[in-house]
């Protein structure tokens, strides 16, 4: 059928006996709704509706234009310089020589055995090493999976306490920084290249000379290591007029900046109360892998009792979406609303701002409170951490008040990072010696404050009143640029160090490979200054922990690197310590616009700007890749006239920056939020100049959240939201609902077609089977294809994924990026569809535009038993194999797109150009040598980790067994943090994958279609709590 | 106006669209038998080595073991080439001063590495796995000829997917117990050759390996393998005959003849626990 032809009929009504009246009706139905009519047609709606943006939801002429063609925008078409005429031209040369170029002869390969080969190495077997990433929110454990000594995946530790080997995106994405290839590669002195030793002799004389370390000045992100700390209180002692001052711009101004250690044990909380905080989206939050895993096991047996979760947050976040009872405030009113649930719960001593609540405000605030109350002992409430410090004051004291202190909440008198400070304070005051010319060295250690110092601190122009600025860190970046000396840093998988993990284990921070390129660490910078300015990080960390091993050193010393921690380091709990309440801030007022400053999901501070897979990642909610952006809620876009991507001018304070607008559903009103690590000038060939610097308008007087401005300029930004992607067009012609361009999202809205299922905790125990009851959900019978069924003698692989447990995080995305040698396209390409992630995490919003409620279902290919695309291939490149699995076959694809267009799913990905980067040298290592690399002009998508199946099927043939459950585990399911995926064998009843399945909330998403989809997905429960029957859909099981 | 083609043109006209067909024929022809040549596959080519190793040389006439030198082969998807050291075992004492052992000397004093030319070489999408192989009874001649005969190496077989098929889809014509994997003089047995084996099902679980067991001497004669691979409770310290007994243990395995390949091949496929050909044909086994 022709592109017109399909247009033609996807213009159509869904209906197709009628179509001329229904034509009719479409077309008024694409007129486009306003946000307040949007707004009147759901409150009319009855039973649970779904919708995914708000230009679906009002179905404008845009979404209609967007989701026409199977890839949006101009995906069909050659958008690159060349034309598309021209490139028809070359092409048609290389075509004629296509059929002779299969007959072409293979290069000669070189083969370069070892002179002395490495004990223990078997070439083709990797190996795994304990390590940990370093992050100033604690460390993660990790075990890294090294062929022939080159890291190529890193993974949570599964021995550790901690995170029992689950990660996160940033930990995921660390391993592509390794091999950055824009990371700085040599010593450098005003631009010519030197040695480490000439820096360190300059360094060491110039301390030298000054006796005391007048006028040395160190500025340093947080100190995470404890042996670092060590050293630096060595130096210390030795010069006692140098001064350390440490900035992390996502840490300066929040709680974790002081030292204030909270724990939480959320596995015995039944009421999780977030003020804020945004503990199961990203690392950014201090335990987030633990949090979150303990947050999801009281969630995977609702039969067995379940948490619920009240959010209270200024922006829309996971949490936020995950929980049963959601509160959008602006930031600022949120210390008030904390005051006033203390007070509710009986804290004495609070003095509560007074503020106009709404009704919808003082009645939540009520039920939380005697919710909390009913659960005293068994609650958490846990404060952000881009809060004013009341709030976690505030937070601890109700935790007392309840008595969750010593049950759910634990306090420790340690820090986390080892020499707590004010930061802002700090930075000021270095500013305020460098402007007075007290500064003779800086010494910057993995900081880039040219880039990301507060605004109003004027920090580049006192820059050039230092007389040397050493700078240490991976990238030539904005400070380095216009530094003295420029030292390259080691990477973390390159160095020696520790670090501490949120529960206080110390971990050994071991490298997996020489300094790519000479890279230092603070340790040598640090060393340098000491009594033996030789001793290698390597011994000053053994030195460190020399007396925290017990037994013989050597032997205690390589079990400590086999496991990955020193065991009983870990934080000595109390229950929560006496607090005392600040002066808790009255909010600003109603009409003031708000604006929040928050780490990037993907980037967090701009350290990962240059890493392409955390950049395409679509964020959280927004699904924005490539940019950040000025989230606003809808009302707020309308009330000032402006419409998403629009460009807008934020001010605060003195500092201006432009800034493209976006829509995330259940912001709260009057209120913007930004991702700080954006606009980078210097990041390296893929952050460069993406998205906005908001460090231009972060303040230390308002670090957090502050008073602002925005008002509309001229232009259109080009963001790159992947939400409209992936739409369906056949439904139409089959005579279903919808215009026939819907995406998974739209099918849902538009009809129940049970893509997202679940039942609140009483409906699901007045009836277990909810997931299977109601129109369209029935699965088709075994014998209602054309085609023969398949028999699965052996293994039949499938997969379960747990939809109360997924709390959208992304590291299942970057796990497989990893895995998979998934390319990164560039945000032009993400931009007309052509990401190319195997796995997608869909949200379905539901409910009110300024309150809904979301689900995040990770999507990824489905593996049907009864596949559309197979049926189609005309070359046979994507087959069904005898387990099962849809595998693909790259050599065989010629890049039709049949199959694409025929997967209801969409979770095809076709390299539309040569996406994948063959040349660049130091990506060639990081590659997973047991999966190809794709070139162009071929489809991919989700293969179930065949590669680690095949290793699991050779292993256990060679002993002459059946594979164990529980021996394959796919890269999404190793990366998530709330154990949502489990993979295993079907056929095996007894396999938790077959248990899962055998569930009843177990089902399948389009099984009308008969596909007979291999993933399955367990239907939510939802636990709220009656007296908050906000939103404004009922849940009756019967009809779905 | 007279006509500008004579009749006789009909007959050239109609020769050309019959040669047309042909040459179109020939030229597919001749592209397929291309394809297959080993002009593309290089079957039967001897690249220059830097050094002109002889496997003849080490494995006929030393007697070297095949995993002395490519050690992985068992355990990975790498048979492994062997490090220089392993040249340097032998030859740091022995033709110390050959003129033709010069790049192996001059890499152990570099440290760089010799840099071979792949003589068995599969396209990178292909993803074979040597440990699997010689686990389940497939020799190392069966895919790489008789390199005990092989002054210079080559590859004996084109190691083109048709080849590979050949196999996956009916492995019992090639498979030999496993004992006799690294036997480059191994053949299929015939009458005059017959193979004797005995499979312990009991032991389901153990390694393929050590699931069966064959000697190429009649085991009723009680040969001196037989002994040493077998049962070694049995008749061995008399004191504990009466515990072996009392352990009832099982009698004396059943030894099965064979005198042919086809029998021995379903034999081992079945107790070697082979995939069926239509698991190993499928393509996720080796393209991925």
């Amino acid at each position: 059928m022709s592109r017109d032809e399909m247009k033609a009929t996807t213009n159509q009504a869904g209906n197709a006996v009628d179509s001329e009246t229904k034509k009719a009706d479409q077309s008024a139905a694409v007129t486009p709704l306003s946000l307040a009519q949007v707004r009147a047609e759901l409150q009319g709606v009855k039973g649970k509706r779904y919708w995914r943006s708000v230009d679906e939801l009002a179905n404008t002429a845009e979404f209609q234009a967007a989701v026409e063609r199977e890839f949006p925008g101009a995906a069909q078409e050659w958008v690159d310089p060349v034309s598309r005429r021209g490139f028809l031209k070359l092409m048609s040369a290389s075509m004629a020589l296509a059929g002779l170029a299969g007959c072409t002869k293979q290069p000669d390969e070189p083969i370069y055995p070892y002179v002395k080969a490495p004990e223990d190495l078997v070439l083709g077997k990797p190996m795994y090493f304990a390590t940990a990433h370093p992050f100033v929110t604690g460390a993660v454990p990790l075990l890294v999976k090294s062929d022939e000594f080159r890291p190529i995946k890193v993974d949570g530790n599964p021995d550790h306490v901690y995170n029992q080997g689950s990660s996160d995106p940033y930990s995921q994405g660390t391993l592509l920084g390794l091999y950055d290839p824009d990371r700085s590669q040599h010593v450098m002195y005003r631009g010519e290249n030197r040695e480490w030793a000439e820096f360190a002799q300059a360094l060491q004389s110039k301390v030298a000379a000054t006796r005391d370390g007048t006028g040395i000045y160190f500025l340093s992100e947080t100190i995470s290591s404890p042996t670092l700390a060590r050293q630096w209180k060595a130096v210390q002692a030795a010069w006692p007029k140098a001064k350390l001052v440490q900035y992390d711009p996502a840490i300066a101004g929040t709680p974790a900046e002081k030292g204030i250690n909270v724990q939480y044990a959320l596995a015995d909380a039944d009421v999780l109360v977030s003020l804020d905080a945004d503990f199961l989206s990203s690392a950014a939050y201090p335990g987030f892998h633990r949090l979150v895993r303990d947050y999801a096991e009281r969630r995977k047996h609702p039969e067995d009792g379940m948490n619920r979760l009240y959010a209270v947050e200024s922006m829309p976040t996971t949490t936020g979406m995950k929980a049963e009872h959601r509160l959008g405030l602006r930031a600022s009113e949120i210390p008030a609303f904390t005051a006033a649930l203390a007070q509710a719960v009986g804290v004495s001593g609070v003095t509560v701002p007074a503020y106009a609540w709404t009704d919808e405000q003082k009645k939540y605030l009520a039920a939380l409170a005697k919710d909390l109350k009913e659960h005293a002992g068994r609650s958490a409430v846990i404060p952000g951490l881009y809060q004013d410090a009341s709030v976690t004051a505030l937070a601890l004291a109700i935790n007392n008040t309840l008595g969750n202190a010593g049950k759910t909440v634990f306090a420790s008198a340690e820090p986390l990072n080892p020499l707590p400070s004010d930061q802002m304070a700090e930075m000021k005051a270095l500013v305020a010696d460098m402007n007075a010319g007290k500064v003779d060295w800086l010494v910057i250690l993995n900081a880039n404050p040219i880039y990301n110092a507060p605004a109003d601190l004027g920090f580049a122009a006192a820059f050039n009143k230092v007389n040397i600025v050493a700078h240490l860190n991976s990238h030539l970046d904005e400070t380095g640029q216009i530094s003295h000396w420029h030292i390259p840093a080691a990477h973390y998988l390159e160095s020696w160090s520790d670090a501490r993990a949120y529960d206080g284990t110390a971990s050994i921070v071991q490298p997996m490979i020489d300094p790519l390129y000479g890279g230092r660490t603070a340790h040598h910078v640090l060393q340098a200054l000491l009594n033996e300015p030789m001793l290698s990080p390597y011994d000053a960390v053994r030195e460190t922990w020399k007396p925290a091993i017990k037994g013989d050193f050597e032997t205690g010393w390589r079990k400590v690197l086999h496991d990955g921690w020193i065991a009983d380091t870990a934080f000595v709990r109390s229950a929560a310590v006496k607090v005392d309440i600040p002066q808790v801030p009255a909010p600003s007022a109603k009409d003031a616009m708000e604006i929040i400053f928050r780490p990037d999901p993907s980037v967090y501070d701009g350290r990962w700007s240059n890493v392409g897979w955390l950049q395409e990642l679509p964020k959280p909610v927004t699904n924005l890749s490539w940019d950040n952006a000025a989230i606003v809620s809808g009302a707020t876009l309308t009330r000032l006239g402006l419409e998403e991507d629009d460009i807008v001018e934020l001010s605060v304070g003195g500092g201006k920056v432009k800034a493209p607008v976006i829509v995330a559903p259940g912001h709260p009103d009057n209120s913007v939020t930004v991702y700080l690590g954006y606009g980078r000038e210097f990041a390296g060939r893929v952050g460069s100049g993406a998205g906005f610097n908001a460090y231009l308008i972060r303040n230390t007087w308002a670090p957090l959240y502050a008073t602002g401005s925005l008002k509309k300029v001229d232009g259109k930004w080009g963001i790159a939201i992947t939400k409209s992607h992936y739409q369906d067009h056949r439904g139409a012609r089959f005579g279903e609902q919808g215009t026939g361009n819907n995406s998974l999202e739209a099918d849902e809205a538009l009809g129940p077609r049970g893509i997202i299922r679940y039942a609140t905790l009483e409906e699901f125990k007045a009836n277990p089977n909810f997931a299977h009851e109601g129109e369209g959900r029935d699965t088709p019978a075994l014998d209602t294809s054309m085609f023969p069924n398949w028999s699965y003698k052996d293994n039949a692989w499938g997969m379960s994924i747990d939809m109360n447990s997924c709390v959208g995080c992304n590291a299942c995305i970057v796990s497989c990026y990893a895995e998979n040698n998934i390319a990164v396209v560039g945000k032009q390409q993400v931009r007309i569809g052509r990401n190319m992630q195997w796995l997608r995490i869909d949200t379905y919003f539901e409910g009110d535009l300024s309150a809904p409620r979301a689900h995040f279902q990770p999507m990824a290919c489905q593996h049907c038993e009864n596949a559309p695309c197979e049926q189609v291939c005309p070359v046979g490149a994507t087959v069904h194999t005898p387990e099962g699995l849809n595998t693909m076959v790259y050599n065989r694809c010629v890049g039709t797109r049949y199959c694409s267009n025929n997967c209801p799913y969409k979770v095809r990905r076709f390299n539309f150009l040569l996406f994948s980067d063959f040349e660049t040298e130091s990506l060639k290592l990081m590659r997973n040598p047991d999966v190809s690399v794709r070139s162009r002009g071929v489809m991919e998508k989700c293969s179930y980790c065949v590669q680690r199946i095949s290793e699991a099927k050779i292993a256990a043939d060679k002993e002459n067994r059946p594979i164990r459950d529980g021996e394959i585990v796919t890269a999404c399911q190793q990366a998530c943090p709330a154990s949502a995926i489990t993979f295993g064998n079907i056929n095996d009843k007894s396999s938790r994958v077959a248990k899962l399945r055998a569930k009843e909330r177990s089902y399948q998403v389009l099984a009308d279609q008969n596909t007979r989809p291999r993933t399955t997905y367990v239907a939510a429960v939802l636990n709220p709590n009656p007296e908050l029957q906000q939103m404004p859909v009922e849940h009756a099981p019967a009809n779905g | 106006m007279a006509q500008i083609f004579d009749r006789s043109s009909n007959a050239l006209a109609r020769a050309s669209l019959v040669l047309t067909g042909l040459i179109v024929i020939a030229l597919g022809v001749t592209l397929d038998q291309l394809q297959r040549s080993p002009w593309v596959t290089r079957q039967g080519q001897r690249p220059d080595q830097p050094v002109p190793f002889s496997h003849k040389h080490h494995v006929q006439g030393l007697g070297l073991q095949c995993q002395y030198c490519h050690v992985t082969v068992e355990r990975s998807s790498y048979a492994g080439i062997p490090p220089t050291k392993t040249c340097m075992n032998c030859h740091a004492q022995i033709w110390t001063n050959a003129q033709l052992l010069q790049p192996v000397r001059d890499s152990w004093a570099t440290g760089r590495s010799l840099v071979w030319t792949k003589v068995h070489d599969l396209p990178d999408y292909v993803y074979f796995n040597h440990s699997i192989h010689v686990n389940k009874g497939i020799g190392c001649a069966s895919c790489h000829g008789r390199v005990d005969q092989m002054p210079l190496m080559y590859a004996q077989n084109t190691l083109q997917m048709e080849w590979c098929l050949n196999c996956h889809r009916n492995p019992a014509k090639n498979l030999r117990p496993t004992s006799q994997i690294y036997n480059m003089a191994w053949e299929a047995p015939a009458e005059s050759r017959p193979v004797w084996c005995t499979a312990a099902d009991a032991q389901s679980g153990a390694p393929t390996a050590e699931s069966v067991n064959c000697v190429t001497k009649d085991p009723a004669g009680a040969g001196p393998e037989m002994a040493s691979l077998d049962l070694p409770a049995r008749g061995a310290a008399k004191g504990l005959a009466g515990d072996v007994a009392a352990a009832g243990l099982p009698a004396m395995p059943v030894y099965r003849k064979f005198t042919s390949q086809e029998e021995l091949g379903l034999f081992l496929v079945k107790h070697y626990k082979i995939r069926t050909p239509r698991e190993l044909s499928s393509c996720e086994v080796c393209h991925r």
